[in-house]
C-alpha cells in the first residue's frame, strides 16, 4: 500500500509553542466549575433510602444498646466496608478501623469459605475501658456504644495490649489511640454507619441487643469459629449464617505467627524498676542484723545505685507515652486500671527511696538515733516496690494473653527482681570499694559474693530453666499462643533469644560462679568480671523483656490471607 | 476512691483531636462528613478500574478532591463502590508518578528530558524504523483503561496518521473471545443485556466468573433480586460466588464446552427447548442437535467429572426458569477454546429462548472500565464504530467522515497482539508503543514476553507511573495524566456510555493521553489531519458521526453534560430514538402519567427485543465445533493444573495503581501465594505459609502456601496480581480470538 505523503511540518504548530499550550490547558482546572454541583441544598442524605432499613426502628432501651449485626451469607469478602470507614471518617492514610477476615474449612467435597467483616464490638464488658488508666473511654449508658475520648488519652496504648480483638489503633503522629464509635454522630442523626451505608450487600446492620441475651450468647461462647474467648469482655457483634459451620473452620490466617511490637520503654521501664526494687531488698539485708564494716561502706553506693536506676526507669516509661506531659492522667484510673496503680505506686515508691536515700547519705547519724522512723520508710520503701512490681505484673494478666498468664509474668517479674537485685548490689559493692580507698576490695567483695553469689547462681538457673521449658511448647500438636511463642524464639527471634540465655548463662551462672571459686587478687579482674557479670545479667533481663512483648501473642479476629 | 463527679473534672470530652474526627451535617445529600473533608461543590463521573462502570461523585473544597463516594443515583452502583472505586482518588497521589518524559541516554539509564525532546525523538526514531523497515515495523499495543476518544485518537493517529498496520491492544487478554463470539453469533460485538437483568432473572447461571471478588458491585445487583433465583455457578474452584450457589459445579478445568454441549443435548432430547424462537430466529439448529448428540450426559460426566445428577440438575434448573442470565467472565475468555465455549452459552440461551426479555441472555462481563469503548473505537481488530478494515465500503465510508484520503485506511486486517510479539521476535516489528498498559507483567509467558520486548529498536511506553515493569524496559516513557486528571468517556459492560472529568491537576509534566496523542500527531507530520481533534468533547462529536447507523449508534446523546444528566445512556441511542424519547416524555408529563417508568426504561435497555439480530438476515447463528482436550494436560512430571485469577476485590491486574493506595495494599497479601488442596498438601508435607516451589515448562517461581479445600485435589490456585505468575503460563491462543489462555497449564509442586 503506498500512502500518501503527509504534510511538511511547516504547516503544522511549532512544537514548543504546542507543548507550553498543552501543558497550560493541562493544568487549568477552570473546566470544575463547568460541570461540578455546587448549590448547597441542605437534604437528607440521599443514601438513606437504601440504609433505612438496616437501622433498628427505635433507640435501645434499659437493658440494652446498639450492636452491629452482619450477615455472614451476605458478607462476600470484597472489603468496601473496610475503605468506605477510612474514607468517610476521614481517618489517616494507613489507618483501618474495619476489618475483613476469613474462615476456611469442610472437606474437599464440600469446602467452606466465609468472609468476617469486623470492627469495634462495642463490649459489654470493654477491657479497652477497664484498662484505661486516663478514664479515656466512655460506655454510654444510652446506646452502649464504646467510645473512646482523643482529648483525653494520653497514647499508653494500654487498650491496644488488652482488647482480644485488636480494635483500638495507635496513632504514632498523635500520640493518641483512636477507634471505632460507630459513627455515632451519624447514628444520632438518623444516619447509618459508614460501614452499613456502604455495604453493597448489606451484610452489616445496627441492632439493638439485649444486654443479658448477649452475656448468655458469651457464656455458651457463641460467638464467632475462631474468634477471641467472647467471656473475656461479651462482644455485642452478632454474627448470622443460615450456614452450620463444619468443625473445622479455622482462620485463613492461623498459622501466622506474628511478631508482637517490642516497646522498648517498657522493657526499659519493667527491668529497671525492677532491679531497683531488688536492690532495696539487698538494701535492706545490708542495713540487717550484724552487717561489717566492709559492708557499712558499700551499702550508700548501692543504695543510690537502686534509687538511680529505678528514677531511669520512670524517666523511660514516659518515653513509652504519647503525650508524656500529660502523664498525670494516670492517676485518674486508678478505680480500675492496673497502669495507674502501677504508675501510683511506683511513684510513690521513687518518693519513698529518694527520701530513704537522702536519709542514710545526708545524716546517717540521725539515722542512728531514730532507727524506728528510718526502718518504716525503709519498710514503705519495700512495700511499694513490691506492690509496683505486683502491679506490673496484674498489668500483663489482666489482658487474658496466654503468653502473659498470671504466673508465668508473676515468675519472671520476681525472678528478675531478685537476680538483679543480686547482680547490681555486687556491681556496686565493686564500684563503692574502687572510689573508697578506706576498704580492701578483695575482702569486701570475697564476703559481699560470698553472701550473695549462690542466691544469684540459683535465680538466674531456676529463671533460665522456666524460660527455656517453653521451648517444650514445640512438641504441642495444637497450635496453641504457647507453641506460636516457641516457634517464634525458635524461628525468626531465635537470635534474641540464644543471646538472651548466653547472656543470662554467663552473667547469671558462670561469671558468678568464677567469681565464687576462683580467688584472686588482681583488682582488674574483679572490675572486669563483676562488670561483665552484672551487664551482662542486665542485657540478659533486658533481651528477656523483649522476648516478653514480642512473643506475645495477641489472640486476634480470624485474619485474611497472608504472606 | 475518686468520686464520679470529680473525675468528670478531669475528663476532657472535646479537643483538637476530637473536632478533628467529628462529624457534621454535609450538602449534597452526602453523609456526615469531618470538617476537613467538608465539599464545597461536587464532581460526577464513572470509575477508572473495571467494566462495571460505578457512578463515583467527587467531594472538591475550592475546586481540590477532599474524597468521593459512590453516586447514589446512578443506575450502575446505587451509591455502592468496590474498595477500589473508593481508593480511586488515593493512588493518583504516588511518588512514583511519572512526572516528565524519560528518555534513555547512552549509558542506559533513563534521564529526564523535555517534551518536546521526546516527541521529537519519537517521531525520528519511528521515521527511521519506517524508512528502514517499512510501515509494518511498528505497531503499538493500547488498552482498555483510557477514554473512548483518547482510544480513537490513538487507532486513528496510529493507522491513518502515522501509517502503521499493526496495534492491538490489553482487551485482547480479557475480551477478545466474547468480541468475536458475539460478533459470528449475532453479527455484531453486541452484550446484549443491562444490569437490571441480574434483578429480573429467576435463574442465574455463573461461568468462569466470581463477581463477589472481580464485580462485587455487579453481585449486589444479583443479591438485590427479589425473586429467589437459583444461582447456579460452573467453577472449578470453591469461589465466594461458588459459596452462595444453589448448585454449584465444580467441573474439571476446561471441560466447560462438554458441559454445555452436553446440557444442550439433554435440552434437546427432553423438548426442553424454544422450537418458534429457533425457527424464526436462528440459523444452525439442526446442525447444532447433531452435534451435541454425541455429548451423552454419561461422557459429559466422565469428561468433567460431574455427577450426573448434578448435570441432570443444571438442565433441569434452566428448563424450570422463566426468566435465564447465562453470564461469563474470564473462564469462559480466557480459554484455548473460548469463542466457541462463549458461543455454547449463546446457544443455551437463544435455544431456550432466553434472550430479549427481562432477566434473561447471554451475558458476557467485560474486565476493563473501557473495554467496550475499545471494542468499537481502537481500530485494532475493527475499523472505527466496529465495522471491518478488509470491506472497501466501509473504508469509504470512514474516510468520508473523517475527512482523509481512503487510501490512508488500511485495508487489512491488524496483527493480534500475539502476532505482534511474534513480528518482534521475527525482527519485522521494530518499534512498538505501549499505551497504559503492563505486558512485562501481564503478558502469558512473561519470560519470553520480556526477551521479546528488549528485543526493540525502540519501545515507548505512555502510562501514569514511571516504574511498571514494562516502563523499566522502555526506551522512551511519556508521562500521562491518568483518570480524574482529564475528560472523556468510558463504556461499561452493560454498553453504558458515561462521563470522566477532570478533578485533579496531574503531576509535573504529565499530559493526558489525549494532549500526549496532539503532541505525537504533530511532530509526525499528522498534525492537519486531526486540526478537528482539539478535545475530548469535539472528537466525541466525531464518533457521534462514526456510530450513525451501526448498531452501537449514539447520535441521539448530545454531549457529556447529557450523559451526565441521565446518569449514563446505553448503547444504541440514535437520534431518532433520542427525539422519540424527548416527544413521550413531554406528553407523558403533560398527562402526568408514568413518566418515571420511562426514564427507567431509558437507564436499563437490553438488546433484541424484537429478536432480530445484527447478521443480513437477522437472525442469530448457533455455532459450534468439536470439544479439544487441554494443550498442556497435566503430565507425572508436571502433575497439577495451574489456575489463575483474580485474588481480592482490593487489586487490580498488575497492581500499578491499586499498590499505590495504602489501604488497598493491607486488603490484599503482599506477595504471591497458591492456594492447595489439605490432601495435596498433606502428602507433599506443606502446611500453609510455608515456602513452596511451583514449577512449569516455562519458569519455577516460589510462593507461600495457602491450604484450602476450595481449590480441587490436583489444582493449584495462583493470583494473576503478581508478577511471578504468569512467569508460569502457557502462550497458547484461542484460534479465533487470539485471546490467551491464562487458566490452566501444568505445574509440578514441591519444597524448596
Amino acid at each position: 500500500m503506498v500512502l500518501p505523503a503527509l504534510s511538511t511540518s511547516t504547516e503544522q504548530v511549532s512544537l514548543p509553542s504546542l507543548v507550553e499550550e498543552l501543558l497550560r490547558e493541562q493544568h487549568t482546572m477552570t473546566a470544575v466549575e463547568q460541570f461540578s454541583q455546587t448549590i448547597r441544598e441542605r437534604q437528607r442524605p440521599t443514601q438513606s433510602k437504601y440504609y433505612q432499613a438496616l437501622l433498628p426502628a427505635n433507640p435501645p432501651g434499659p437493658g440494652e444498646q446498639y450492636a452491629f449485626e452482619v450477615n455472614l451469607d451476605r458478607c462476600s469478602g470484597c472489603k468496601a466496608c473496610v475503605t468506605a470507614c477510612h474514607a468517610l471518617n476521614g481517618l489517616d492514610e494507613q489507618e483501618t478501623w474495619r476489618d475483613v477476615g476469613l474462615l476456611v474449612g469442610g472437606t474437599t467435597s464440600l469446602p467452606v469459605i466465609q468472609h468476617v467483616t469486623a470492627a469495634c464490638h462495642h463490649c459489654i464488658e470493654p477491657a479497652c475501658m477497664d484498662v484505661c488508666p486516663t478514664l479515656a473511654y466512655e460506655k454510654s449508658s444510652q446506646t452502649g456504644i464504646v467510645k473512646h475520648l482523643d482529648d483525653q488519652c494520653f497514647g499508653c496504648q494500654y487498650c491496644i495490649l488488652a482488647c482480644p480483638y485488636e480494635v483500638p489503633k495507635y496513632h504514632a503522629s498523635k500520640g493518641i489511640v483512636r477507634k471505632c464509635d460507630m459513627c455515632s454522630d451519624r447514628l444520632a442523626a438518623g444516619e447509618a454507619p459508614a460501614c452499613v451505608q456502604a455495604c453493597p450487600h448489606e451484610a452489616i446492620r445496627i441492632s439493638v441487643v439485649s444486654q443479658a441475651d448477649v452475656a448468655a450468647d458469651c457464656e455458651a461462647t457463641n460467638f464467632l469459629p475462631g474468634a477471641p474467648d467472647p467471656q473475656i469482655t461479651l462482644p455485642t457483634t452478632t454474627y448470622k449464617s443460615s450456614h452450620v459451620f463444619p468443625r473445622n473452620m479455622l482462620p485463613a490466617d492461623y498459622l501466622v505467627v506474628r511478631i508482637e511490637e517490642a516497646h522498648p520503654p517498657l522493657i526499659l521501664m519493667l527491668v529497671l524498676t525492677q532491679l531497683s526494687v531488688g536492690g532495696f531488698f539487698c538494701n535492706a539485708w545490708m542495713f540487717s542484723g550484724d552487717a561489717t564494716p566492709g559492708l557499712n561502706v558499700i551499702r550508700n553506693w548501692q543504695t543510690l545505685t537502686s534509687v538511680g536506676l529505678g528514677f531511669l526507669a520512670l524517666a523511660a516509661s514516659t518515653m513509652h507515652l504519647g503525650r508524656p506531659h500529660l502523664a498525670w492522667r494516670a492517676v485518674l484510673g486508678l478505680r480500675t486500671s492496673w497502669l495507674s496503680r502501677e504508675i501510683v505506686t511506683f511513684g510513690l515508691f521513687a518518693a519513698s527511696a529518694a527520701a530513704y536515700s537522702t536519709g542514710t547519705l545526708f545524716w546517717s547519724e540521725g539515722l542512728l538515733a531514730n532507727e524506728y522512723f528510718w526502718q518504716s520508710v525503709r519498710a514503705g520503701v519495700l512495700a511499694t516496690g513490691l506492690a509496683g512490681v505486683l502491679c506490673s505484673v496484674m498489668i500483663y494478666y489482666r489482658t487474658h494473653r496466654p503468653t502473659w498468664g498470671g504466673t508465668r509474668t508473676l515468675f519472671r517479674f520476681i525472678g528478675t527482681t531478685i537476680w538483679l537485685g543480686l547482680a547490681v548490689t555486687v556491681f556496686a559493692g565493686m564500684f563503692a570499694t574502687l572510689v573508697q580507698s578506706d576498704v580492701e576490695l578483695e575482702t569486701v567483695m570475697q564476703e559481699l559474693v560470698a553472701h550473695l553469689g549462690r542466691p544469684l547462681m540459683i535465680c538466674a538457673f531456676v529463671k533460665l530453666a522456666y524460660e527455656a521449658s517453653d521451648l517444650l511448647h514445640l512438641l504441642d500438636r495444637h497450635q496453641s499462643p504457647l507453641k506460636r511463642l516457641a516457634l517464634l524464639m525458635t524461628g525468626e527471634l531465635g537470635g534474641i533469644a540464644i543471646a538472651r540465655f548466653a547472656l543470662g548463662l554467663l552473667g547469671g551462672i558462670i561469671l558468678p560462679w568464677s567469681l565464687l571459686t576462683a580467688c584472686s587478687d588482681s583488682h582488674v579482674k574483679w572490675v572486669a568480671t563483676v562488670s561483665t557479670m552484672f551487664l551482662m545479667s542486665l542485657v540478659g533481663e533486658l533481651l528477656e523483656r523483649t522476648l516478653f512483648f514480642m512473643t506475645a501473642v495477641a489472640p486476634r479476629m480470624p485474619g485474611a490471607v497472608r504472606t | 476512691m475518686i468520686p464520679h463527679r470529680l473525675q468528670k473534672l478531669f475528663r476532657v470530652f472535646d479537643g483538637p483531636n476530637t473536632s478533628e474526627l467529628a462529624q457534621h451535617p454535609a450538602p449534597f445529600g452526602l453523609p456526615r462528613l469531618p470538617a476537613s473533608a467538608m465539599p464545597t461543590s461536587t464532581a460526577k463521573m464513572v470509575c477508572g478500574f473495571c467494566s462495571t462502570g460505578c457512578g463515583l461523585t467527587v467531594h472538591l473544597q475550592d475546586s481540590k478532591p477532599v474524597g468521593l463516594s459512590p453516586t447514589t443515583e446512578y443506575p450502575v452502583n446505587l451509591g455502592m463502590a468496590c474498595p477500589k472505586g473508593w481508593e480511586a482518588l488515593s493512588v493518583l497521589n504516588s511518588s512514583d508518578r511519572a512526572t516528565t518524559p524519560l528518555l534513555r541516554n547512552d549509558r542506559g539509564r533513563l534521564e529526564p528530558v523535555e517534551w518536546s525532546t521526546a516527541v521529537q525523538t519519537f517521531a525520528q526514531r519511528w521515521r527511521k524504523i519506517c524508512d528502514q523497515h517499512g510501515p509494518e515495523s511498528m505497531a503499538w499495543l493500547g488498552t482498555g483503561q483510557i477514554a473512548v476518544e483518547e482510544l480513537a485518537f490513538l487507532g486513528a493517529l496510529g493507522k491513518f496518521g502515522m501509517g502503521m498496520l499493526h496495534g492491538d491492544g490489553n482487551t485482547r487478554q480479557c475480551m477478545a473471545t466474547s468480541v468475536v463470539a458475539y460478533k459470528q453469533s449475532f453479527g455484531f460485538d453486541a452484550p446484549p443485556y443491562t444490569y437490571g437483568d441480574f434483578e429480573e432473572s429467576d435463574v442465574i447461571v455463573l461461568v468462569g466468573a466470581n463477581p463477589c471478588i472481580a464485580h462485587p458491585i455487579l453481585w449486589e445487583r444479583v443479591m438485590r433480586n427479589p425473586h429467589q433465583p437459583k444461582i447456579i455457578v460452573v467453577d472449578p474452584r470453591r469461589t465466594e460466588t461458588a459459596m452462595s450457589a444453589h448448585l454449584h459445579l465444580a467441573l474439571k478445568p476446561k471441560s466447560d464446552l462438554i458441559l454445555f454441549y452436553g446440557i444442550a443435548n439433554i435440552l434437546f432430547a427432553r423438548g426442553w427447548i424454544d422450537e418458534e424462537f429457533l425457527n424464526d430466529h436462528t440459523r444452525g439448529a439442526t446442525e447444532f442437535r447433531q452435534h451435541v448428540s454425541t455429548y451423552t450426559p454419561d461422557m459429559v460426566s466422565r469428561e468433567t467429572g460431574l455427577p450426573i445428577e448434578a448435570i441432570e440438575q443444571f438442565a433441569r434448573l434452566i428448563h424450570a426458569g422463566t426468566r435465564v442470565s447465562f453470564w461469563w467472565t474470564m473462564g469462559i475468555n480466557q480459554s484455548y477454546e473460548g469463542v466457541r465455549a462463549a458461543q455454547s452459552l449463546i446457544n443455551l440461551a437463544l435455544m431456550t429462548g432466553n434472550i430479549g426479555r427481562p432477566g434473561t441472555g447471554a451475558n458476557s462481563i467485560t474486565g476493563q472500565c473501557n473495554a467496550m469503548g475499545s471494542r468499537l473505537f481502537s481500530n485494532t481488530t475493527s475499523l472505527m464504530g466496529g465495522r471491518e478494515f478488509t470491506n472497501p465500503e466501509h473504508r469509504q465510508h470512514v474516510a468520508s467522515l473523517l475527512n482523509i484520503p481512503v487510501e490512508r485506511i488500511p485495508d487489512r486486517n491488524s496483527f493480534s497482539y500475539h502476532e505482534i510479539l511474534k513480528a518482534i521476535l521475527e525482527g519485522r516489528i521494530k518499534g512498538l508503543w505501549v499505551v497504559a498498559t503492563n505486558p512485562a507483567h501481564s503478558w502469558i509467558n512473561q519470560d519470553q514476553a520480556k526477551d521479546i520486548l528488549s528485543r526493540l529498536e525502540f519501545l515507548v511506553v505512555q502510562d501514569m507511573y514511571s516504574n511498571t515493569e514494562t516502563a523499566q524496559l522502555a526506551d522512551l516513557v511519556l508521562p500521562a495524566a491518568a483518570w480524574g486528571e482529564k475528560e472523556g468517556t468510558f463504556i461499561n459492560s452493560e454498553r453504558r456510555i458515561s462521563a470522566i472529568r477532570q478533578v485533579a491537576t496531574a503531576p509535573g509534566q504529565a499530559l493526558s493521553d489525549f494532549r500526549i496523542f496532539q503532541l505525537i500527531a504533530n511532530a509526525c507530520g499528522a498534525g492537519p489531519m486531526f486540526h478537528e481533534w482539539t478535545s475530548p468533547a469535539a472528537v466525541f462529536q466525531i464518533l457521534k458521526k462514526l456510530s450513525a447507523g451501526q448498531p452501537c449508534d449514539f447520535t441521539g446523546i448530545e454531549d457529556f453534560e447529557h450523559l451526565e444528566r441521565a446518569g449514563g445512556i446505553q448503547w444504541p441511542y440514535s437520534s431518532e430514538f433520542h427525539d422519540q424519547l424527548t416527544r413521550a416524555e413531554a406528553s407523558a408529563s403533560a398527562s402526568d402519567s408514568d413518566s418515571c417508568a420511562d426514564s427507567l426504561r431509558v437507564q436499563e435497555r437490553r438488546l433484541f427485543e424484537d429478536g432480530v439480530f445484527y447478521h443480513d438476515d437477522g437472525k442469530a447463528r448457533l455455532l459450534f465445533e468439536a470439544s479439544r482436550p487441554m494443550p498442556e494436560p497435566p503430565t507425572d512430571e508436571y502433575p497439577f493444573i495451574l489456575l489463575t485469577g483474580r485474588g481480592t476485590a482490593a487489586q487490580w491486574h498488575t497492581q500499578t495503581r491499586t499498590a499505590k493506595s495504602a489501604v488497598l495494599r493491607k486488603l490484599a497479601p503482599t506477595s504471591v501465594y497458591a492456594e492447595i488442596n489439605p490432601n495435596d498438601a498433606r502428602r507433599i508435607g506443606i502446611h500453609s505459609q510455608q515456602k513452596v516451589v511451583v514449577a512449569s515448562r516455562r519458569a519455577s517461581v516460589t510462593v507461600t502456601a495457602f491450604v484450602t479445600p476450595a481449590v480441587a485435589p490436583g489444582q493449584l490456585f495462583l493470583p494473576m496480581h503478581y508478577p511471578e505468575v504468569n512467569r508460569l503460563t502457557d502462550a497458547v491462543f484461542d484460534p479465533y480470538s487470539k485471546q490467551p489462555s491464562y487458566k490452566a497449564c501444568a505445574v509440578r509442586l514441591g519444597l524448596p
